[in-house]
């Protein structure tokens, strides 16, 4: 007689507080056997299957089709088959419904005439589903019903800014005009919830529809000669020193490291950048490296690589997820020449890096910007900046790697920089004696 | 030369009357006196002979030459003074200065023929009361040619008003002479209207002395009006320095001026008399120069506005509210002494174009007044019943004739208790029909709500088929300044809140003038519609067809008193649905929907859509299919909140 197993809805993406089963495998109080697939949650472009760790008979406290809520208990696997009896708990209903929580309210308020606007008619007609589960609401617009058939997509709208905010966002209507399909003609899928939170993530900084993109060409010609030499296990990768060298320009370009918030611009106050990683069907994550202007490239090259297997064996926390101030997205494996990248919510700009033209030894960096935050002018000086950086780890001749001499300022050794320069032996703030890189002079 | 043995206490009286103004002249040449003057030297016996033989209880109308009724009618030289001066303590407190006199029972304005209704109005209330008053309204040749005169004078005929008409007849209507302008006989005016008519002149003031006090007793004792034509001469400009008269001319009536005279043969009285009134004069004006002038929080403070917001559901009633509108004027009728209704075609059994006063003339003959078709007198006659004492509900036929009663409404009502410096309240009524819809056309359909609103201290109230009138009309009664009320031609026959809006909560607030609001039963609105009086009627009829064609749910809110609109309250509910209509009758441009917008987006930052639905900016074609478009209707209202809002 006891309970073995509570099967929580599990935390897969900070964006995702909350999962839709799709499939229930077995009927309430079945036998379940270790490492049966027992419930089926949908999660961004994928399923994810919940498993049974022990022999035993399962509870469901879920329904198909519906949401509920990270680390609601959606099932429970007990020893004994009349433990398991019933299939749901009284009391423990499900906490999201398809439908905002105000709308779900309510529902149980209201016992006259529900009022169907035409439009919600009709997209009622063509979607299939009854009048009657509106039953309960007094007025039923199209967006109820795109609610209640998934279909809706919010966009930062007007009407649900607070009366005092700023008029910076142009206007747009309150919904997206959305062409329904044609069953005759085509297969409907429906979006998976993270695909839908995805597009609401990017639709944020996206529908103000200021945003603008600049290309710089790098010239990357013997590049990763030296750049290989201090890097470990990403060799032929730009990533790390991208991400290094973009940590330490954020301290100078403190706008490309902030976010647009209604009538203010917020700054944050660390630099910690995320970058994109998309593999094995494991969903579109950010990843982010933490403090990044104050971590070496080993550092970084580390922490790429331990994200990535932590992202992979699903093991990541909403720490490594969250508070991530600026984005790199890496597409150079992917043999992209080119590519304009989409500014993720709470950011200002995204660090787009194209693959290498093997022939023209070059590759095409893209930042797209949040013109509400910051300019054009700022941003080709950025990318200005980020270029001479990357293309100072260029070989020029000769390289005598020495130890000891680190940039007092980025902390760089002269072991890392490999631009052939050398450091500059100077005076730091504090009166001591140290050096500079050439990138810290010519930047700082 | 005129034999006079007239007494000295009147000569005294006219030379005071005189110095008074030569100071006036003198204190405007140091720049003394803000604005202007216009003297009656040269006629001071005729405000002795008429406002200095009336008693106490009696009144006096006059105009913008009134200093001289003013001192002979109060003997109040000193508020005079400090009036012109611009002193608080000028009889008017300085807000009216030389035009604009008010002292018990004297008021002057300097609206030329306006003042005469007023008077006659004011004359009613004293024959209603019984009290054995009278009064005199002055008016110069210049004003023969103002037709609220005429009105007035069939009305007092008719009814028999103790009123005299006292013409002073300076042969100029400002610089332009009689003959340019003046058709006819002046006497024969008045006794085309039946008028007892009376003539003197101020040449011979023991004469006009003596036929003023007939004209006056005739007036007293056979409670009759009368007409008093006096000629006299201004030898002054009629104000400053606009004066083109022959000096000639003015110098031959200067000789004949009887104080002149009296100077010149009783040399060492009139020196006397003229130095002892100099010095009282120049020792008044010394000592109100050193008064302080009003200051503005005793005239005028900005009061905030905040609708009310404790909600009470609104019940159905079954009765037309013709007929509820027409029971509010029975009880008070029989309740209050004190209400007298008007209008043109009251008398029962006809009772009115749109039956309001059905049986009214039967249940009170003696309150209820069924007057010739005079909008300007009907209005002027109201607003001095209003001013002695009388609560007077006047009937403007359509709203269309409004236009004719305009000045009695913003030159007098709206005037009087501020320019008076609060001594006086106007508390007349105006009702009048608005609206179309039924084929009138293009003069007895329209609404011309936004000329009635926006008219200092008159508050204009529309009435709805959403709630009962008399809730209304009950705050209207108890007003102390003037109401205009709009009632609507198709809504007498619609009985109270009688379209179906099961989905909809309809409430009222706990204001004097309620706010309601229509409202969605548990969602939250997305669409504000403001629209009041017919058009209420109208857009709360197809709330439910709004939300069925535009997707928004709307909520409506309905003012009562449309010349202080619950603007909180919209700004409320339109920063939460970012979207505002308006849908008023009348055209947008200038109207109520564009003083809603824009008094919404100064109180809040919020971003708000906003759109006017109205009538189109064509005269209303009879014709139904044309009406019906020029008009906004359901379909046009529904398709433009669509075009605007979707």
């Amino acid at each position: 007689m006891a309970l073995l197993q509570e099967i929580k809805v599990p935390l897969l993406a900070v964006n995702d507080t909350s999962l839709t089963v799709v499939e229930i495998a077995f009927p309430g109080g079945h036998r379940v056997k270790t490492g049966d697939p027992v419930l089926v949650f949908e999660t961004s472009k994928t399923t994810y299957d919940a498993l049974a760790e022990t022999d035993g008979y399962i509870q469901y406290l879920c329904e198909t089709g519906k949401d509920y809520e990270v680390n609601y208990i959606a099932a429970r696997i007990f020893s004994e088959p009349d433990e398991a009896g019933q299939t749901t708990v009284p009391g423990l209903l499900p906490i999201v419904e398809a439908g905002e929580p105000a709308a779900r309210a309510n529902r149980a308020d209201w016992t006259g005439e529900t009022l169907f606007s035409l439009e919600a008619g009709l997209l009622i007609d063509s979607s299939g589903i009854g009048r009657s589960i509106f039953k309960g609401k007094d007025f039923v617009t199209r967006r109820d019903v795109e609610m209640a058939t998934g279909s809706y997509h919010p966009v930062p709208s007007r009407h649900t800014d607070s009366p005092r905010s700023a008029p910076t966002a142009p206007i747009r209507p309150a919904r997206q005009a959305s062409t329904l399909p044609d069953p005759a003609k085509t297969i409907v899928e429906r979006l998976s919830r993270n695909k839908k939170k995805e597009i609401e993530y990017l639709g944020e900084v996206q529908s103000g529809g200021l945003t603008s993109t600049i290309n710089v060409t790098v010239e990357t010609e013997d590049i990763f000669v030296h750049i290989n030499q201090s890097l470990k296990y990403l060799k032929d990768s730009l990533l790390p020193v991208i991400l290094y060298e973009t940590g330490r320009l954020l301290r100078k370009y403190r706008v490309l490291n902030s976010y647009f918030s209604g009538d203010a611009i917020a700054f944050y106050k660390e630099v910690n950048i995320g970058f994109a990683i998309d593999l094995e069907d494991k969903g579109l994550k950010v990843l982010k490296i933490a403090h990044t202007d104050s971590k070496t490239i080993a550092a970084i090259e580390e922490e790429i690589l331990s994200l990535s297997n932590r992202y992979l064996d699903e093991l990541l926390g909403i720490g490594d997820l969250s508070d991530i101030s600026f984005t790199v997205t890496d597409l150079s494996s992917q043999g992209v020449s080119f590519f304009r990248p989409l500014v993720n919510t709470m950011n200002s700009a995204i660090l787009g890096v194209s693959s290498i033209d093997e022939k023209l030894q070059r590759m095409i960096l893209s930042l797209t910007f949040d013109h509400r935050v910051t300019e054009g002018k700022t941003v080709a000086a950025f990318l200005s900046d980020l270029k001479g950086r990357l293309e100072s780890y260029r070989p020029d001749g000769t390289t005598v790697p020495v130890e000891d001499v680190s940039c007092f300022r980025c902390l760089k050794t002269l072991q890392e920089d490999l631009a052939g320069t050398g450091f500059v032996k100077c005076i730091t703030p504090h009166g001591k004696d140290g050096y500079i890189c050439q990138a810290c002079l010519k930047g700082f | 030369m005129i034999k006079s043995v007239i007494n000295h206490r009147i000569i005294k009286e006219a030379v005071r009357i005189r110095k008074v103004e030569e100071k006036f002249l003198e204190l405007f040449s140091q720049g003394k006196l803000n604005g202007t003057v216009h003297t009656c030297v040269g006629q001071e016996f005729s405000a002795i002979a008429f406002a200095g033989q009336l008693k106490k209880k009696d009144f006096i109308f006059s105009n913008h030459r009134c200093h001289g009724h003013y001192l002979a009618f109060t003997g109040d030289t000193r508020g005079l003074l400090a009036e012109l001066l611009g002193k608080a303590s000028g009889t008017s407190g300085g807000i009216g200065s030389s035009q604009h006199l008010c002292n018990g029972n004297f008021f002057s304005n300097g609206i030329q023929g306006g003042i005469v209704p007023v008077a006659a109005g004011y004359a009613l209330a004293n024959k209603l009361k019984g009290n054995g008053a009278i009064g005199i309204v002055f008016i110069g040749d210049g004003t023969l040619g103002e037709g609220a005169l005429y009105e007035t004078m069939n009305i007092i005929s008719k009814w028999g008003i103790p009123l005299m008409i006292v013409c002073e007849n300076n042969f100029y209507a400002q610089s332009t002479p009689q003959q340019v302008n003046l058709a006819g006989d002046i006497t024969a005016r008045a006794e085309a209207f039946g008028i007892e008519t009376f003539e003197g002149n101020t040449w011979d003031p023991e004469s006009l002395m003596k036929q003023a006090g007939e004209a006056i007793e005739y007036v007293r004792t056979e409670t009759r009006p009368c007409f008093f034509l006096v000629e006299t001469y201004r030898l002054n400009a009629h104000s400053k320095g606009d004066d083109d008269r022959d000096p000639a001319d003015v110098a031959r009536f200067r000789e004949k001026d009887f104080l002149h005279i009296f100077a010149r043969e009783s040399a060492d009285y009139h020196q006397i008399y003229e130095e002892a009134i100099n010095l009282e004069i120049d020792e008044l004006v010394a000592e109100i120069e050193k008064e302080a002038e009003l200051p503005m929080e005793k005239y005028f403070e900005t009061v905030q506005h905040v609708t009310g917001n404790d909600w009470t559901a609104l019940e159905p009633v079954n009765k037309r509210q013709v007929e509820l509108i027409n029971h509010f004027f029975r009880d008070i009728l029989q309740s209050d002494e004190q209400v007298v209704f008007l209008g043109e075609d009251i008398l029962s059994p006809y009772g009115g174009a749109f039956k309001v006063a059905k049986e009214l003339s039967f249940l009170r003959p003696g309150r209820v007044f069924s007057t010739p078709i005079s909008e300007a007198a009907i209005t002027g006659v109201s607003n001095g019943l209003a001013l002695n004492g009388f609560k007077p509900f006047a009937e403007i036929m359509f709203g269309d004739f409004m236009t004719l009663a305009f000045d009695q409404i913003v030159n007098h009502a709206s005037k009087f208790h501020h320019m008076f410096n609060k001594k006086v309240n106007c508390p007349v009524v105006i009702r009048t029909p608005m609206g179309g819809r039924r084929g009138y056309g293009p003069t007895h359909s329209q609404t011309l709500d936004k000329f009635l609103v926006g008219i200092d201290n008159v508050k204009t109230v529309a009435l709805n088929t959403l709630m009962d009138p008399a809730l209304i009309y009950r705050s209207v009664y108890a007003e102390r300044h003037p109401v205009l009320v709009i009632e609507n031609k198709t809504d007498y026959g619609k009985k109270i809140l009688q379209q179906p809006m099961n989905s909809f909560v309809c409430e009222r607030n706990d204001d004097a003038f309620p706010v309601i609001r229509i409202r969605p039963p548990v969602s939250e609105p997305t669409l504000t519609v403001v629209a009041y009086g017919g058009m209420a009627d109208i857009v709360s009829g197809i709330l439910e067809d709004i939300f069925r064609h535009t997707d928004l749910i709307p909520e409506l809110i309905v003012p009562s008193l449309i010349s202080c609109l619950p603007i909180d309250l919209i700004a409320a509910s339109a920063a939460k649905t970012g979207r505002l209509a308006v849908v008023e009758e009348g055209t947008a441009f200038s109207g109520i929907g564009s003083e809603v917008v824009s008094a919404v987006m100064e109180m809040t930052d919020a971003r708000i859509k906003v759109k006017r639905i109205s009538a189109y900016p064509v005269p209303i074609p009879s014709v139904r299919s044309l009406e019906n478009i020029v008009l906004p209707g359901r379909d046009r209202i529904i398709q433009e909140l669509k075009e605007s809002f979707s």
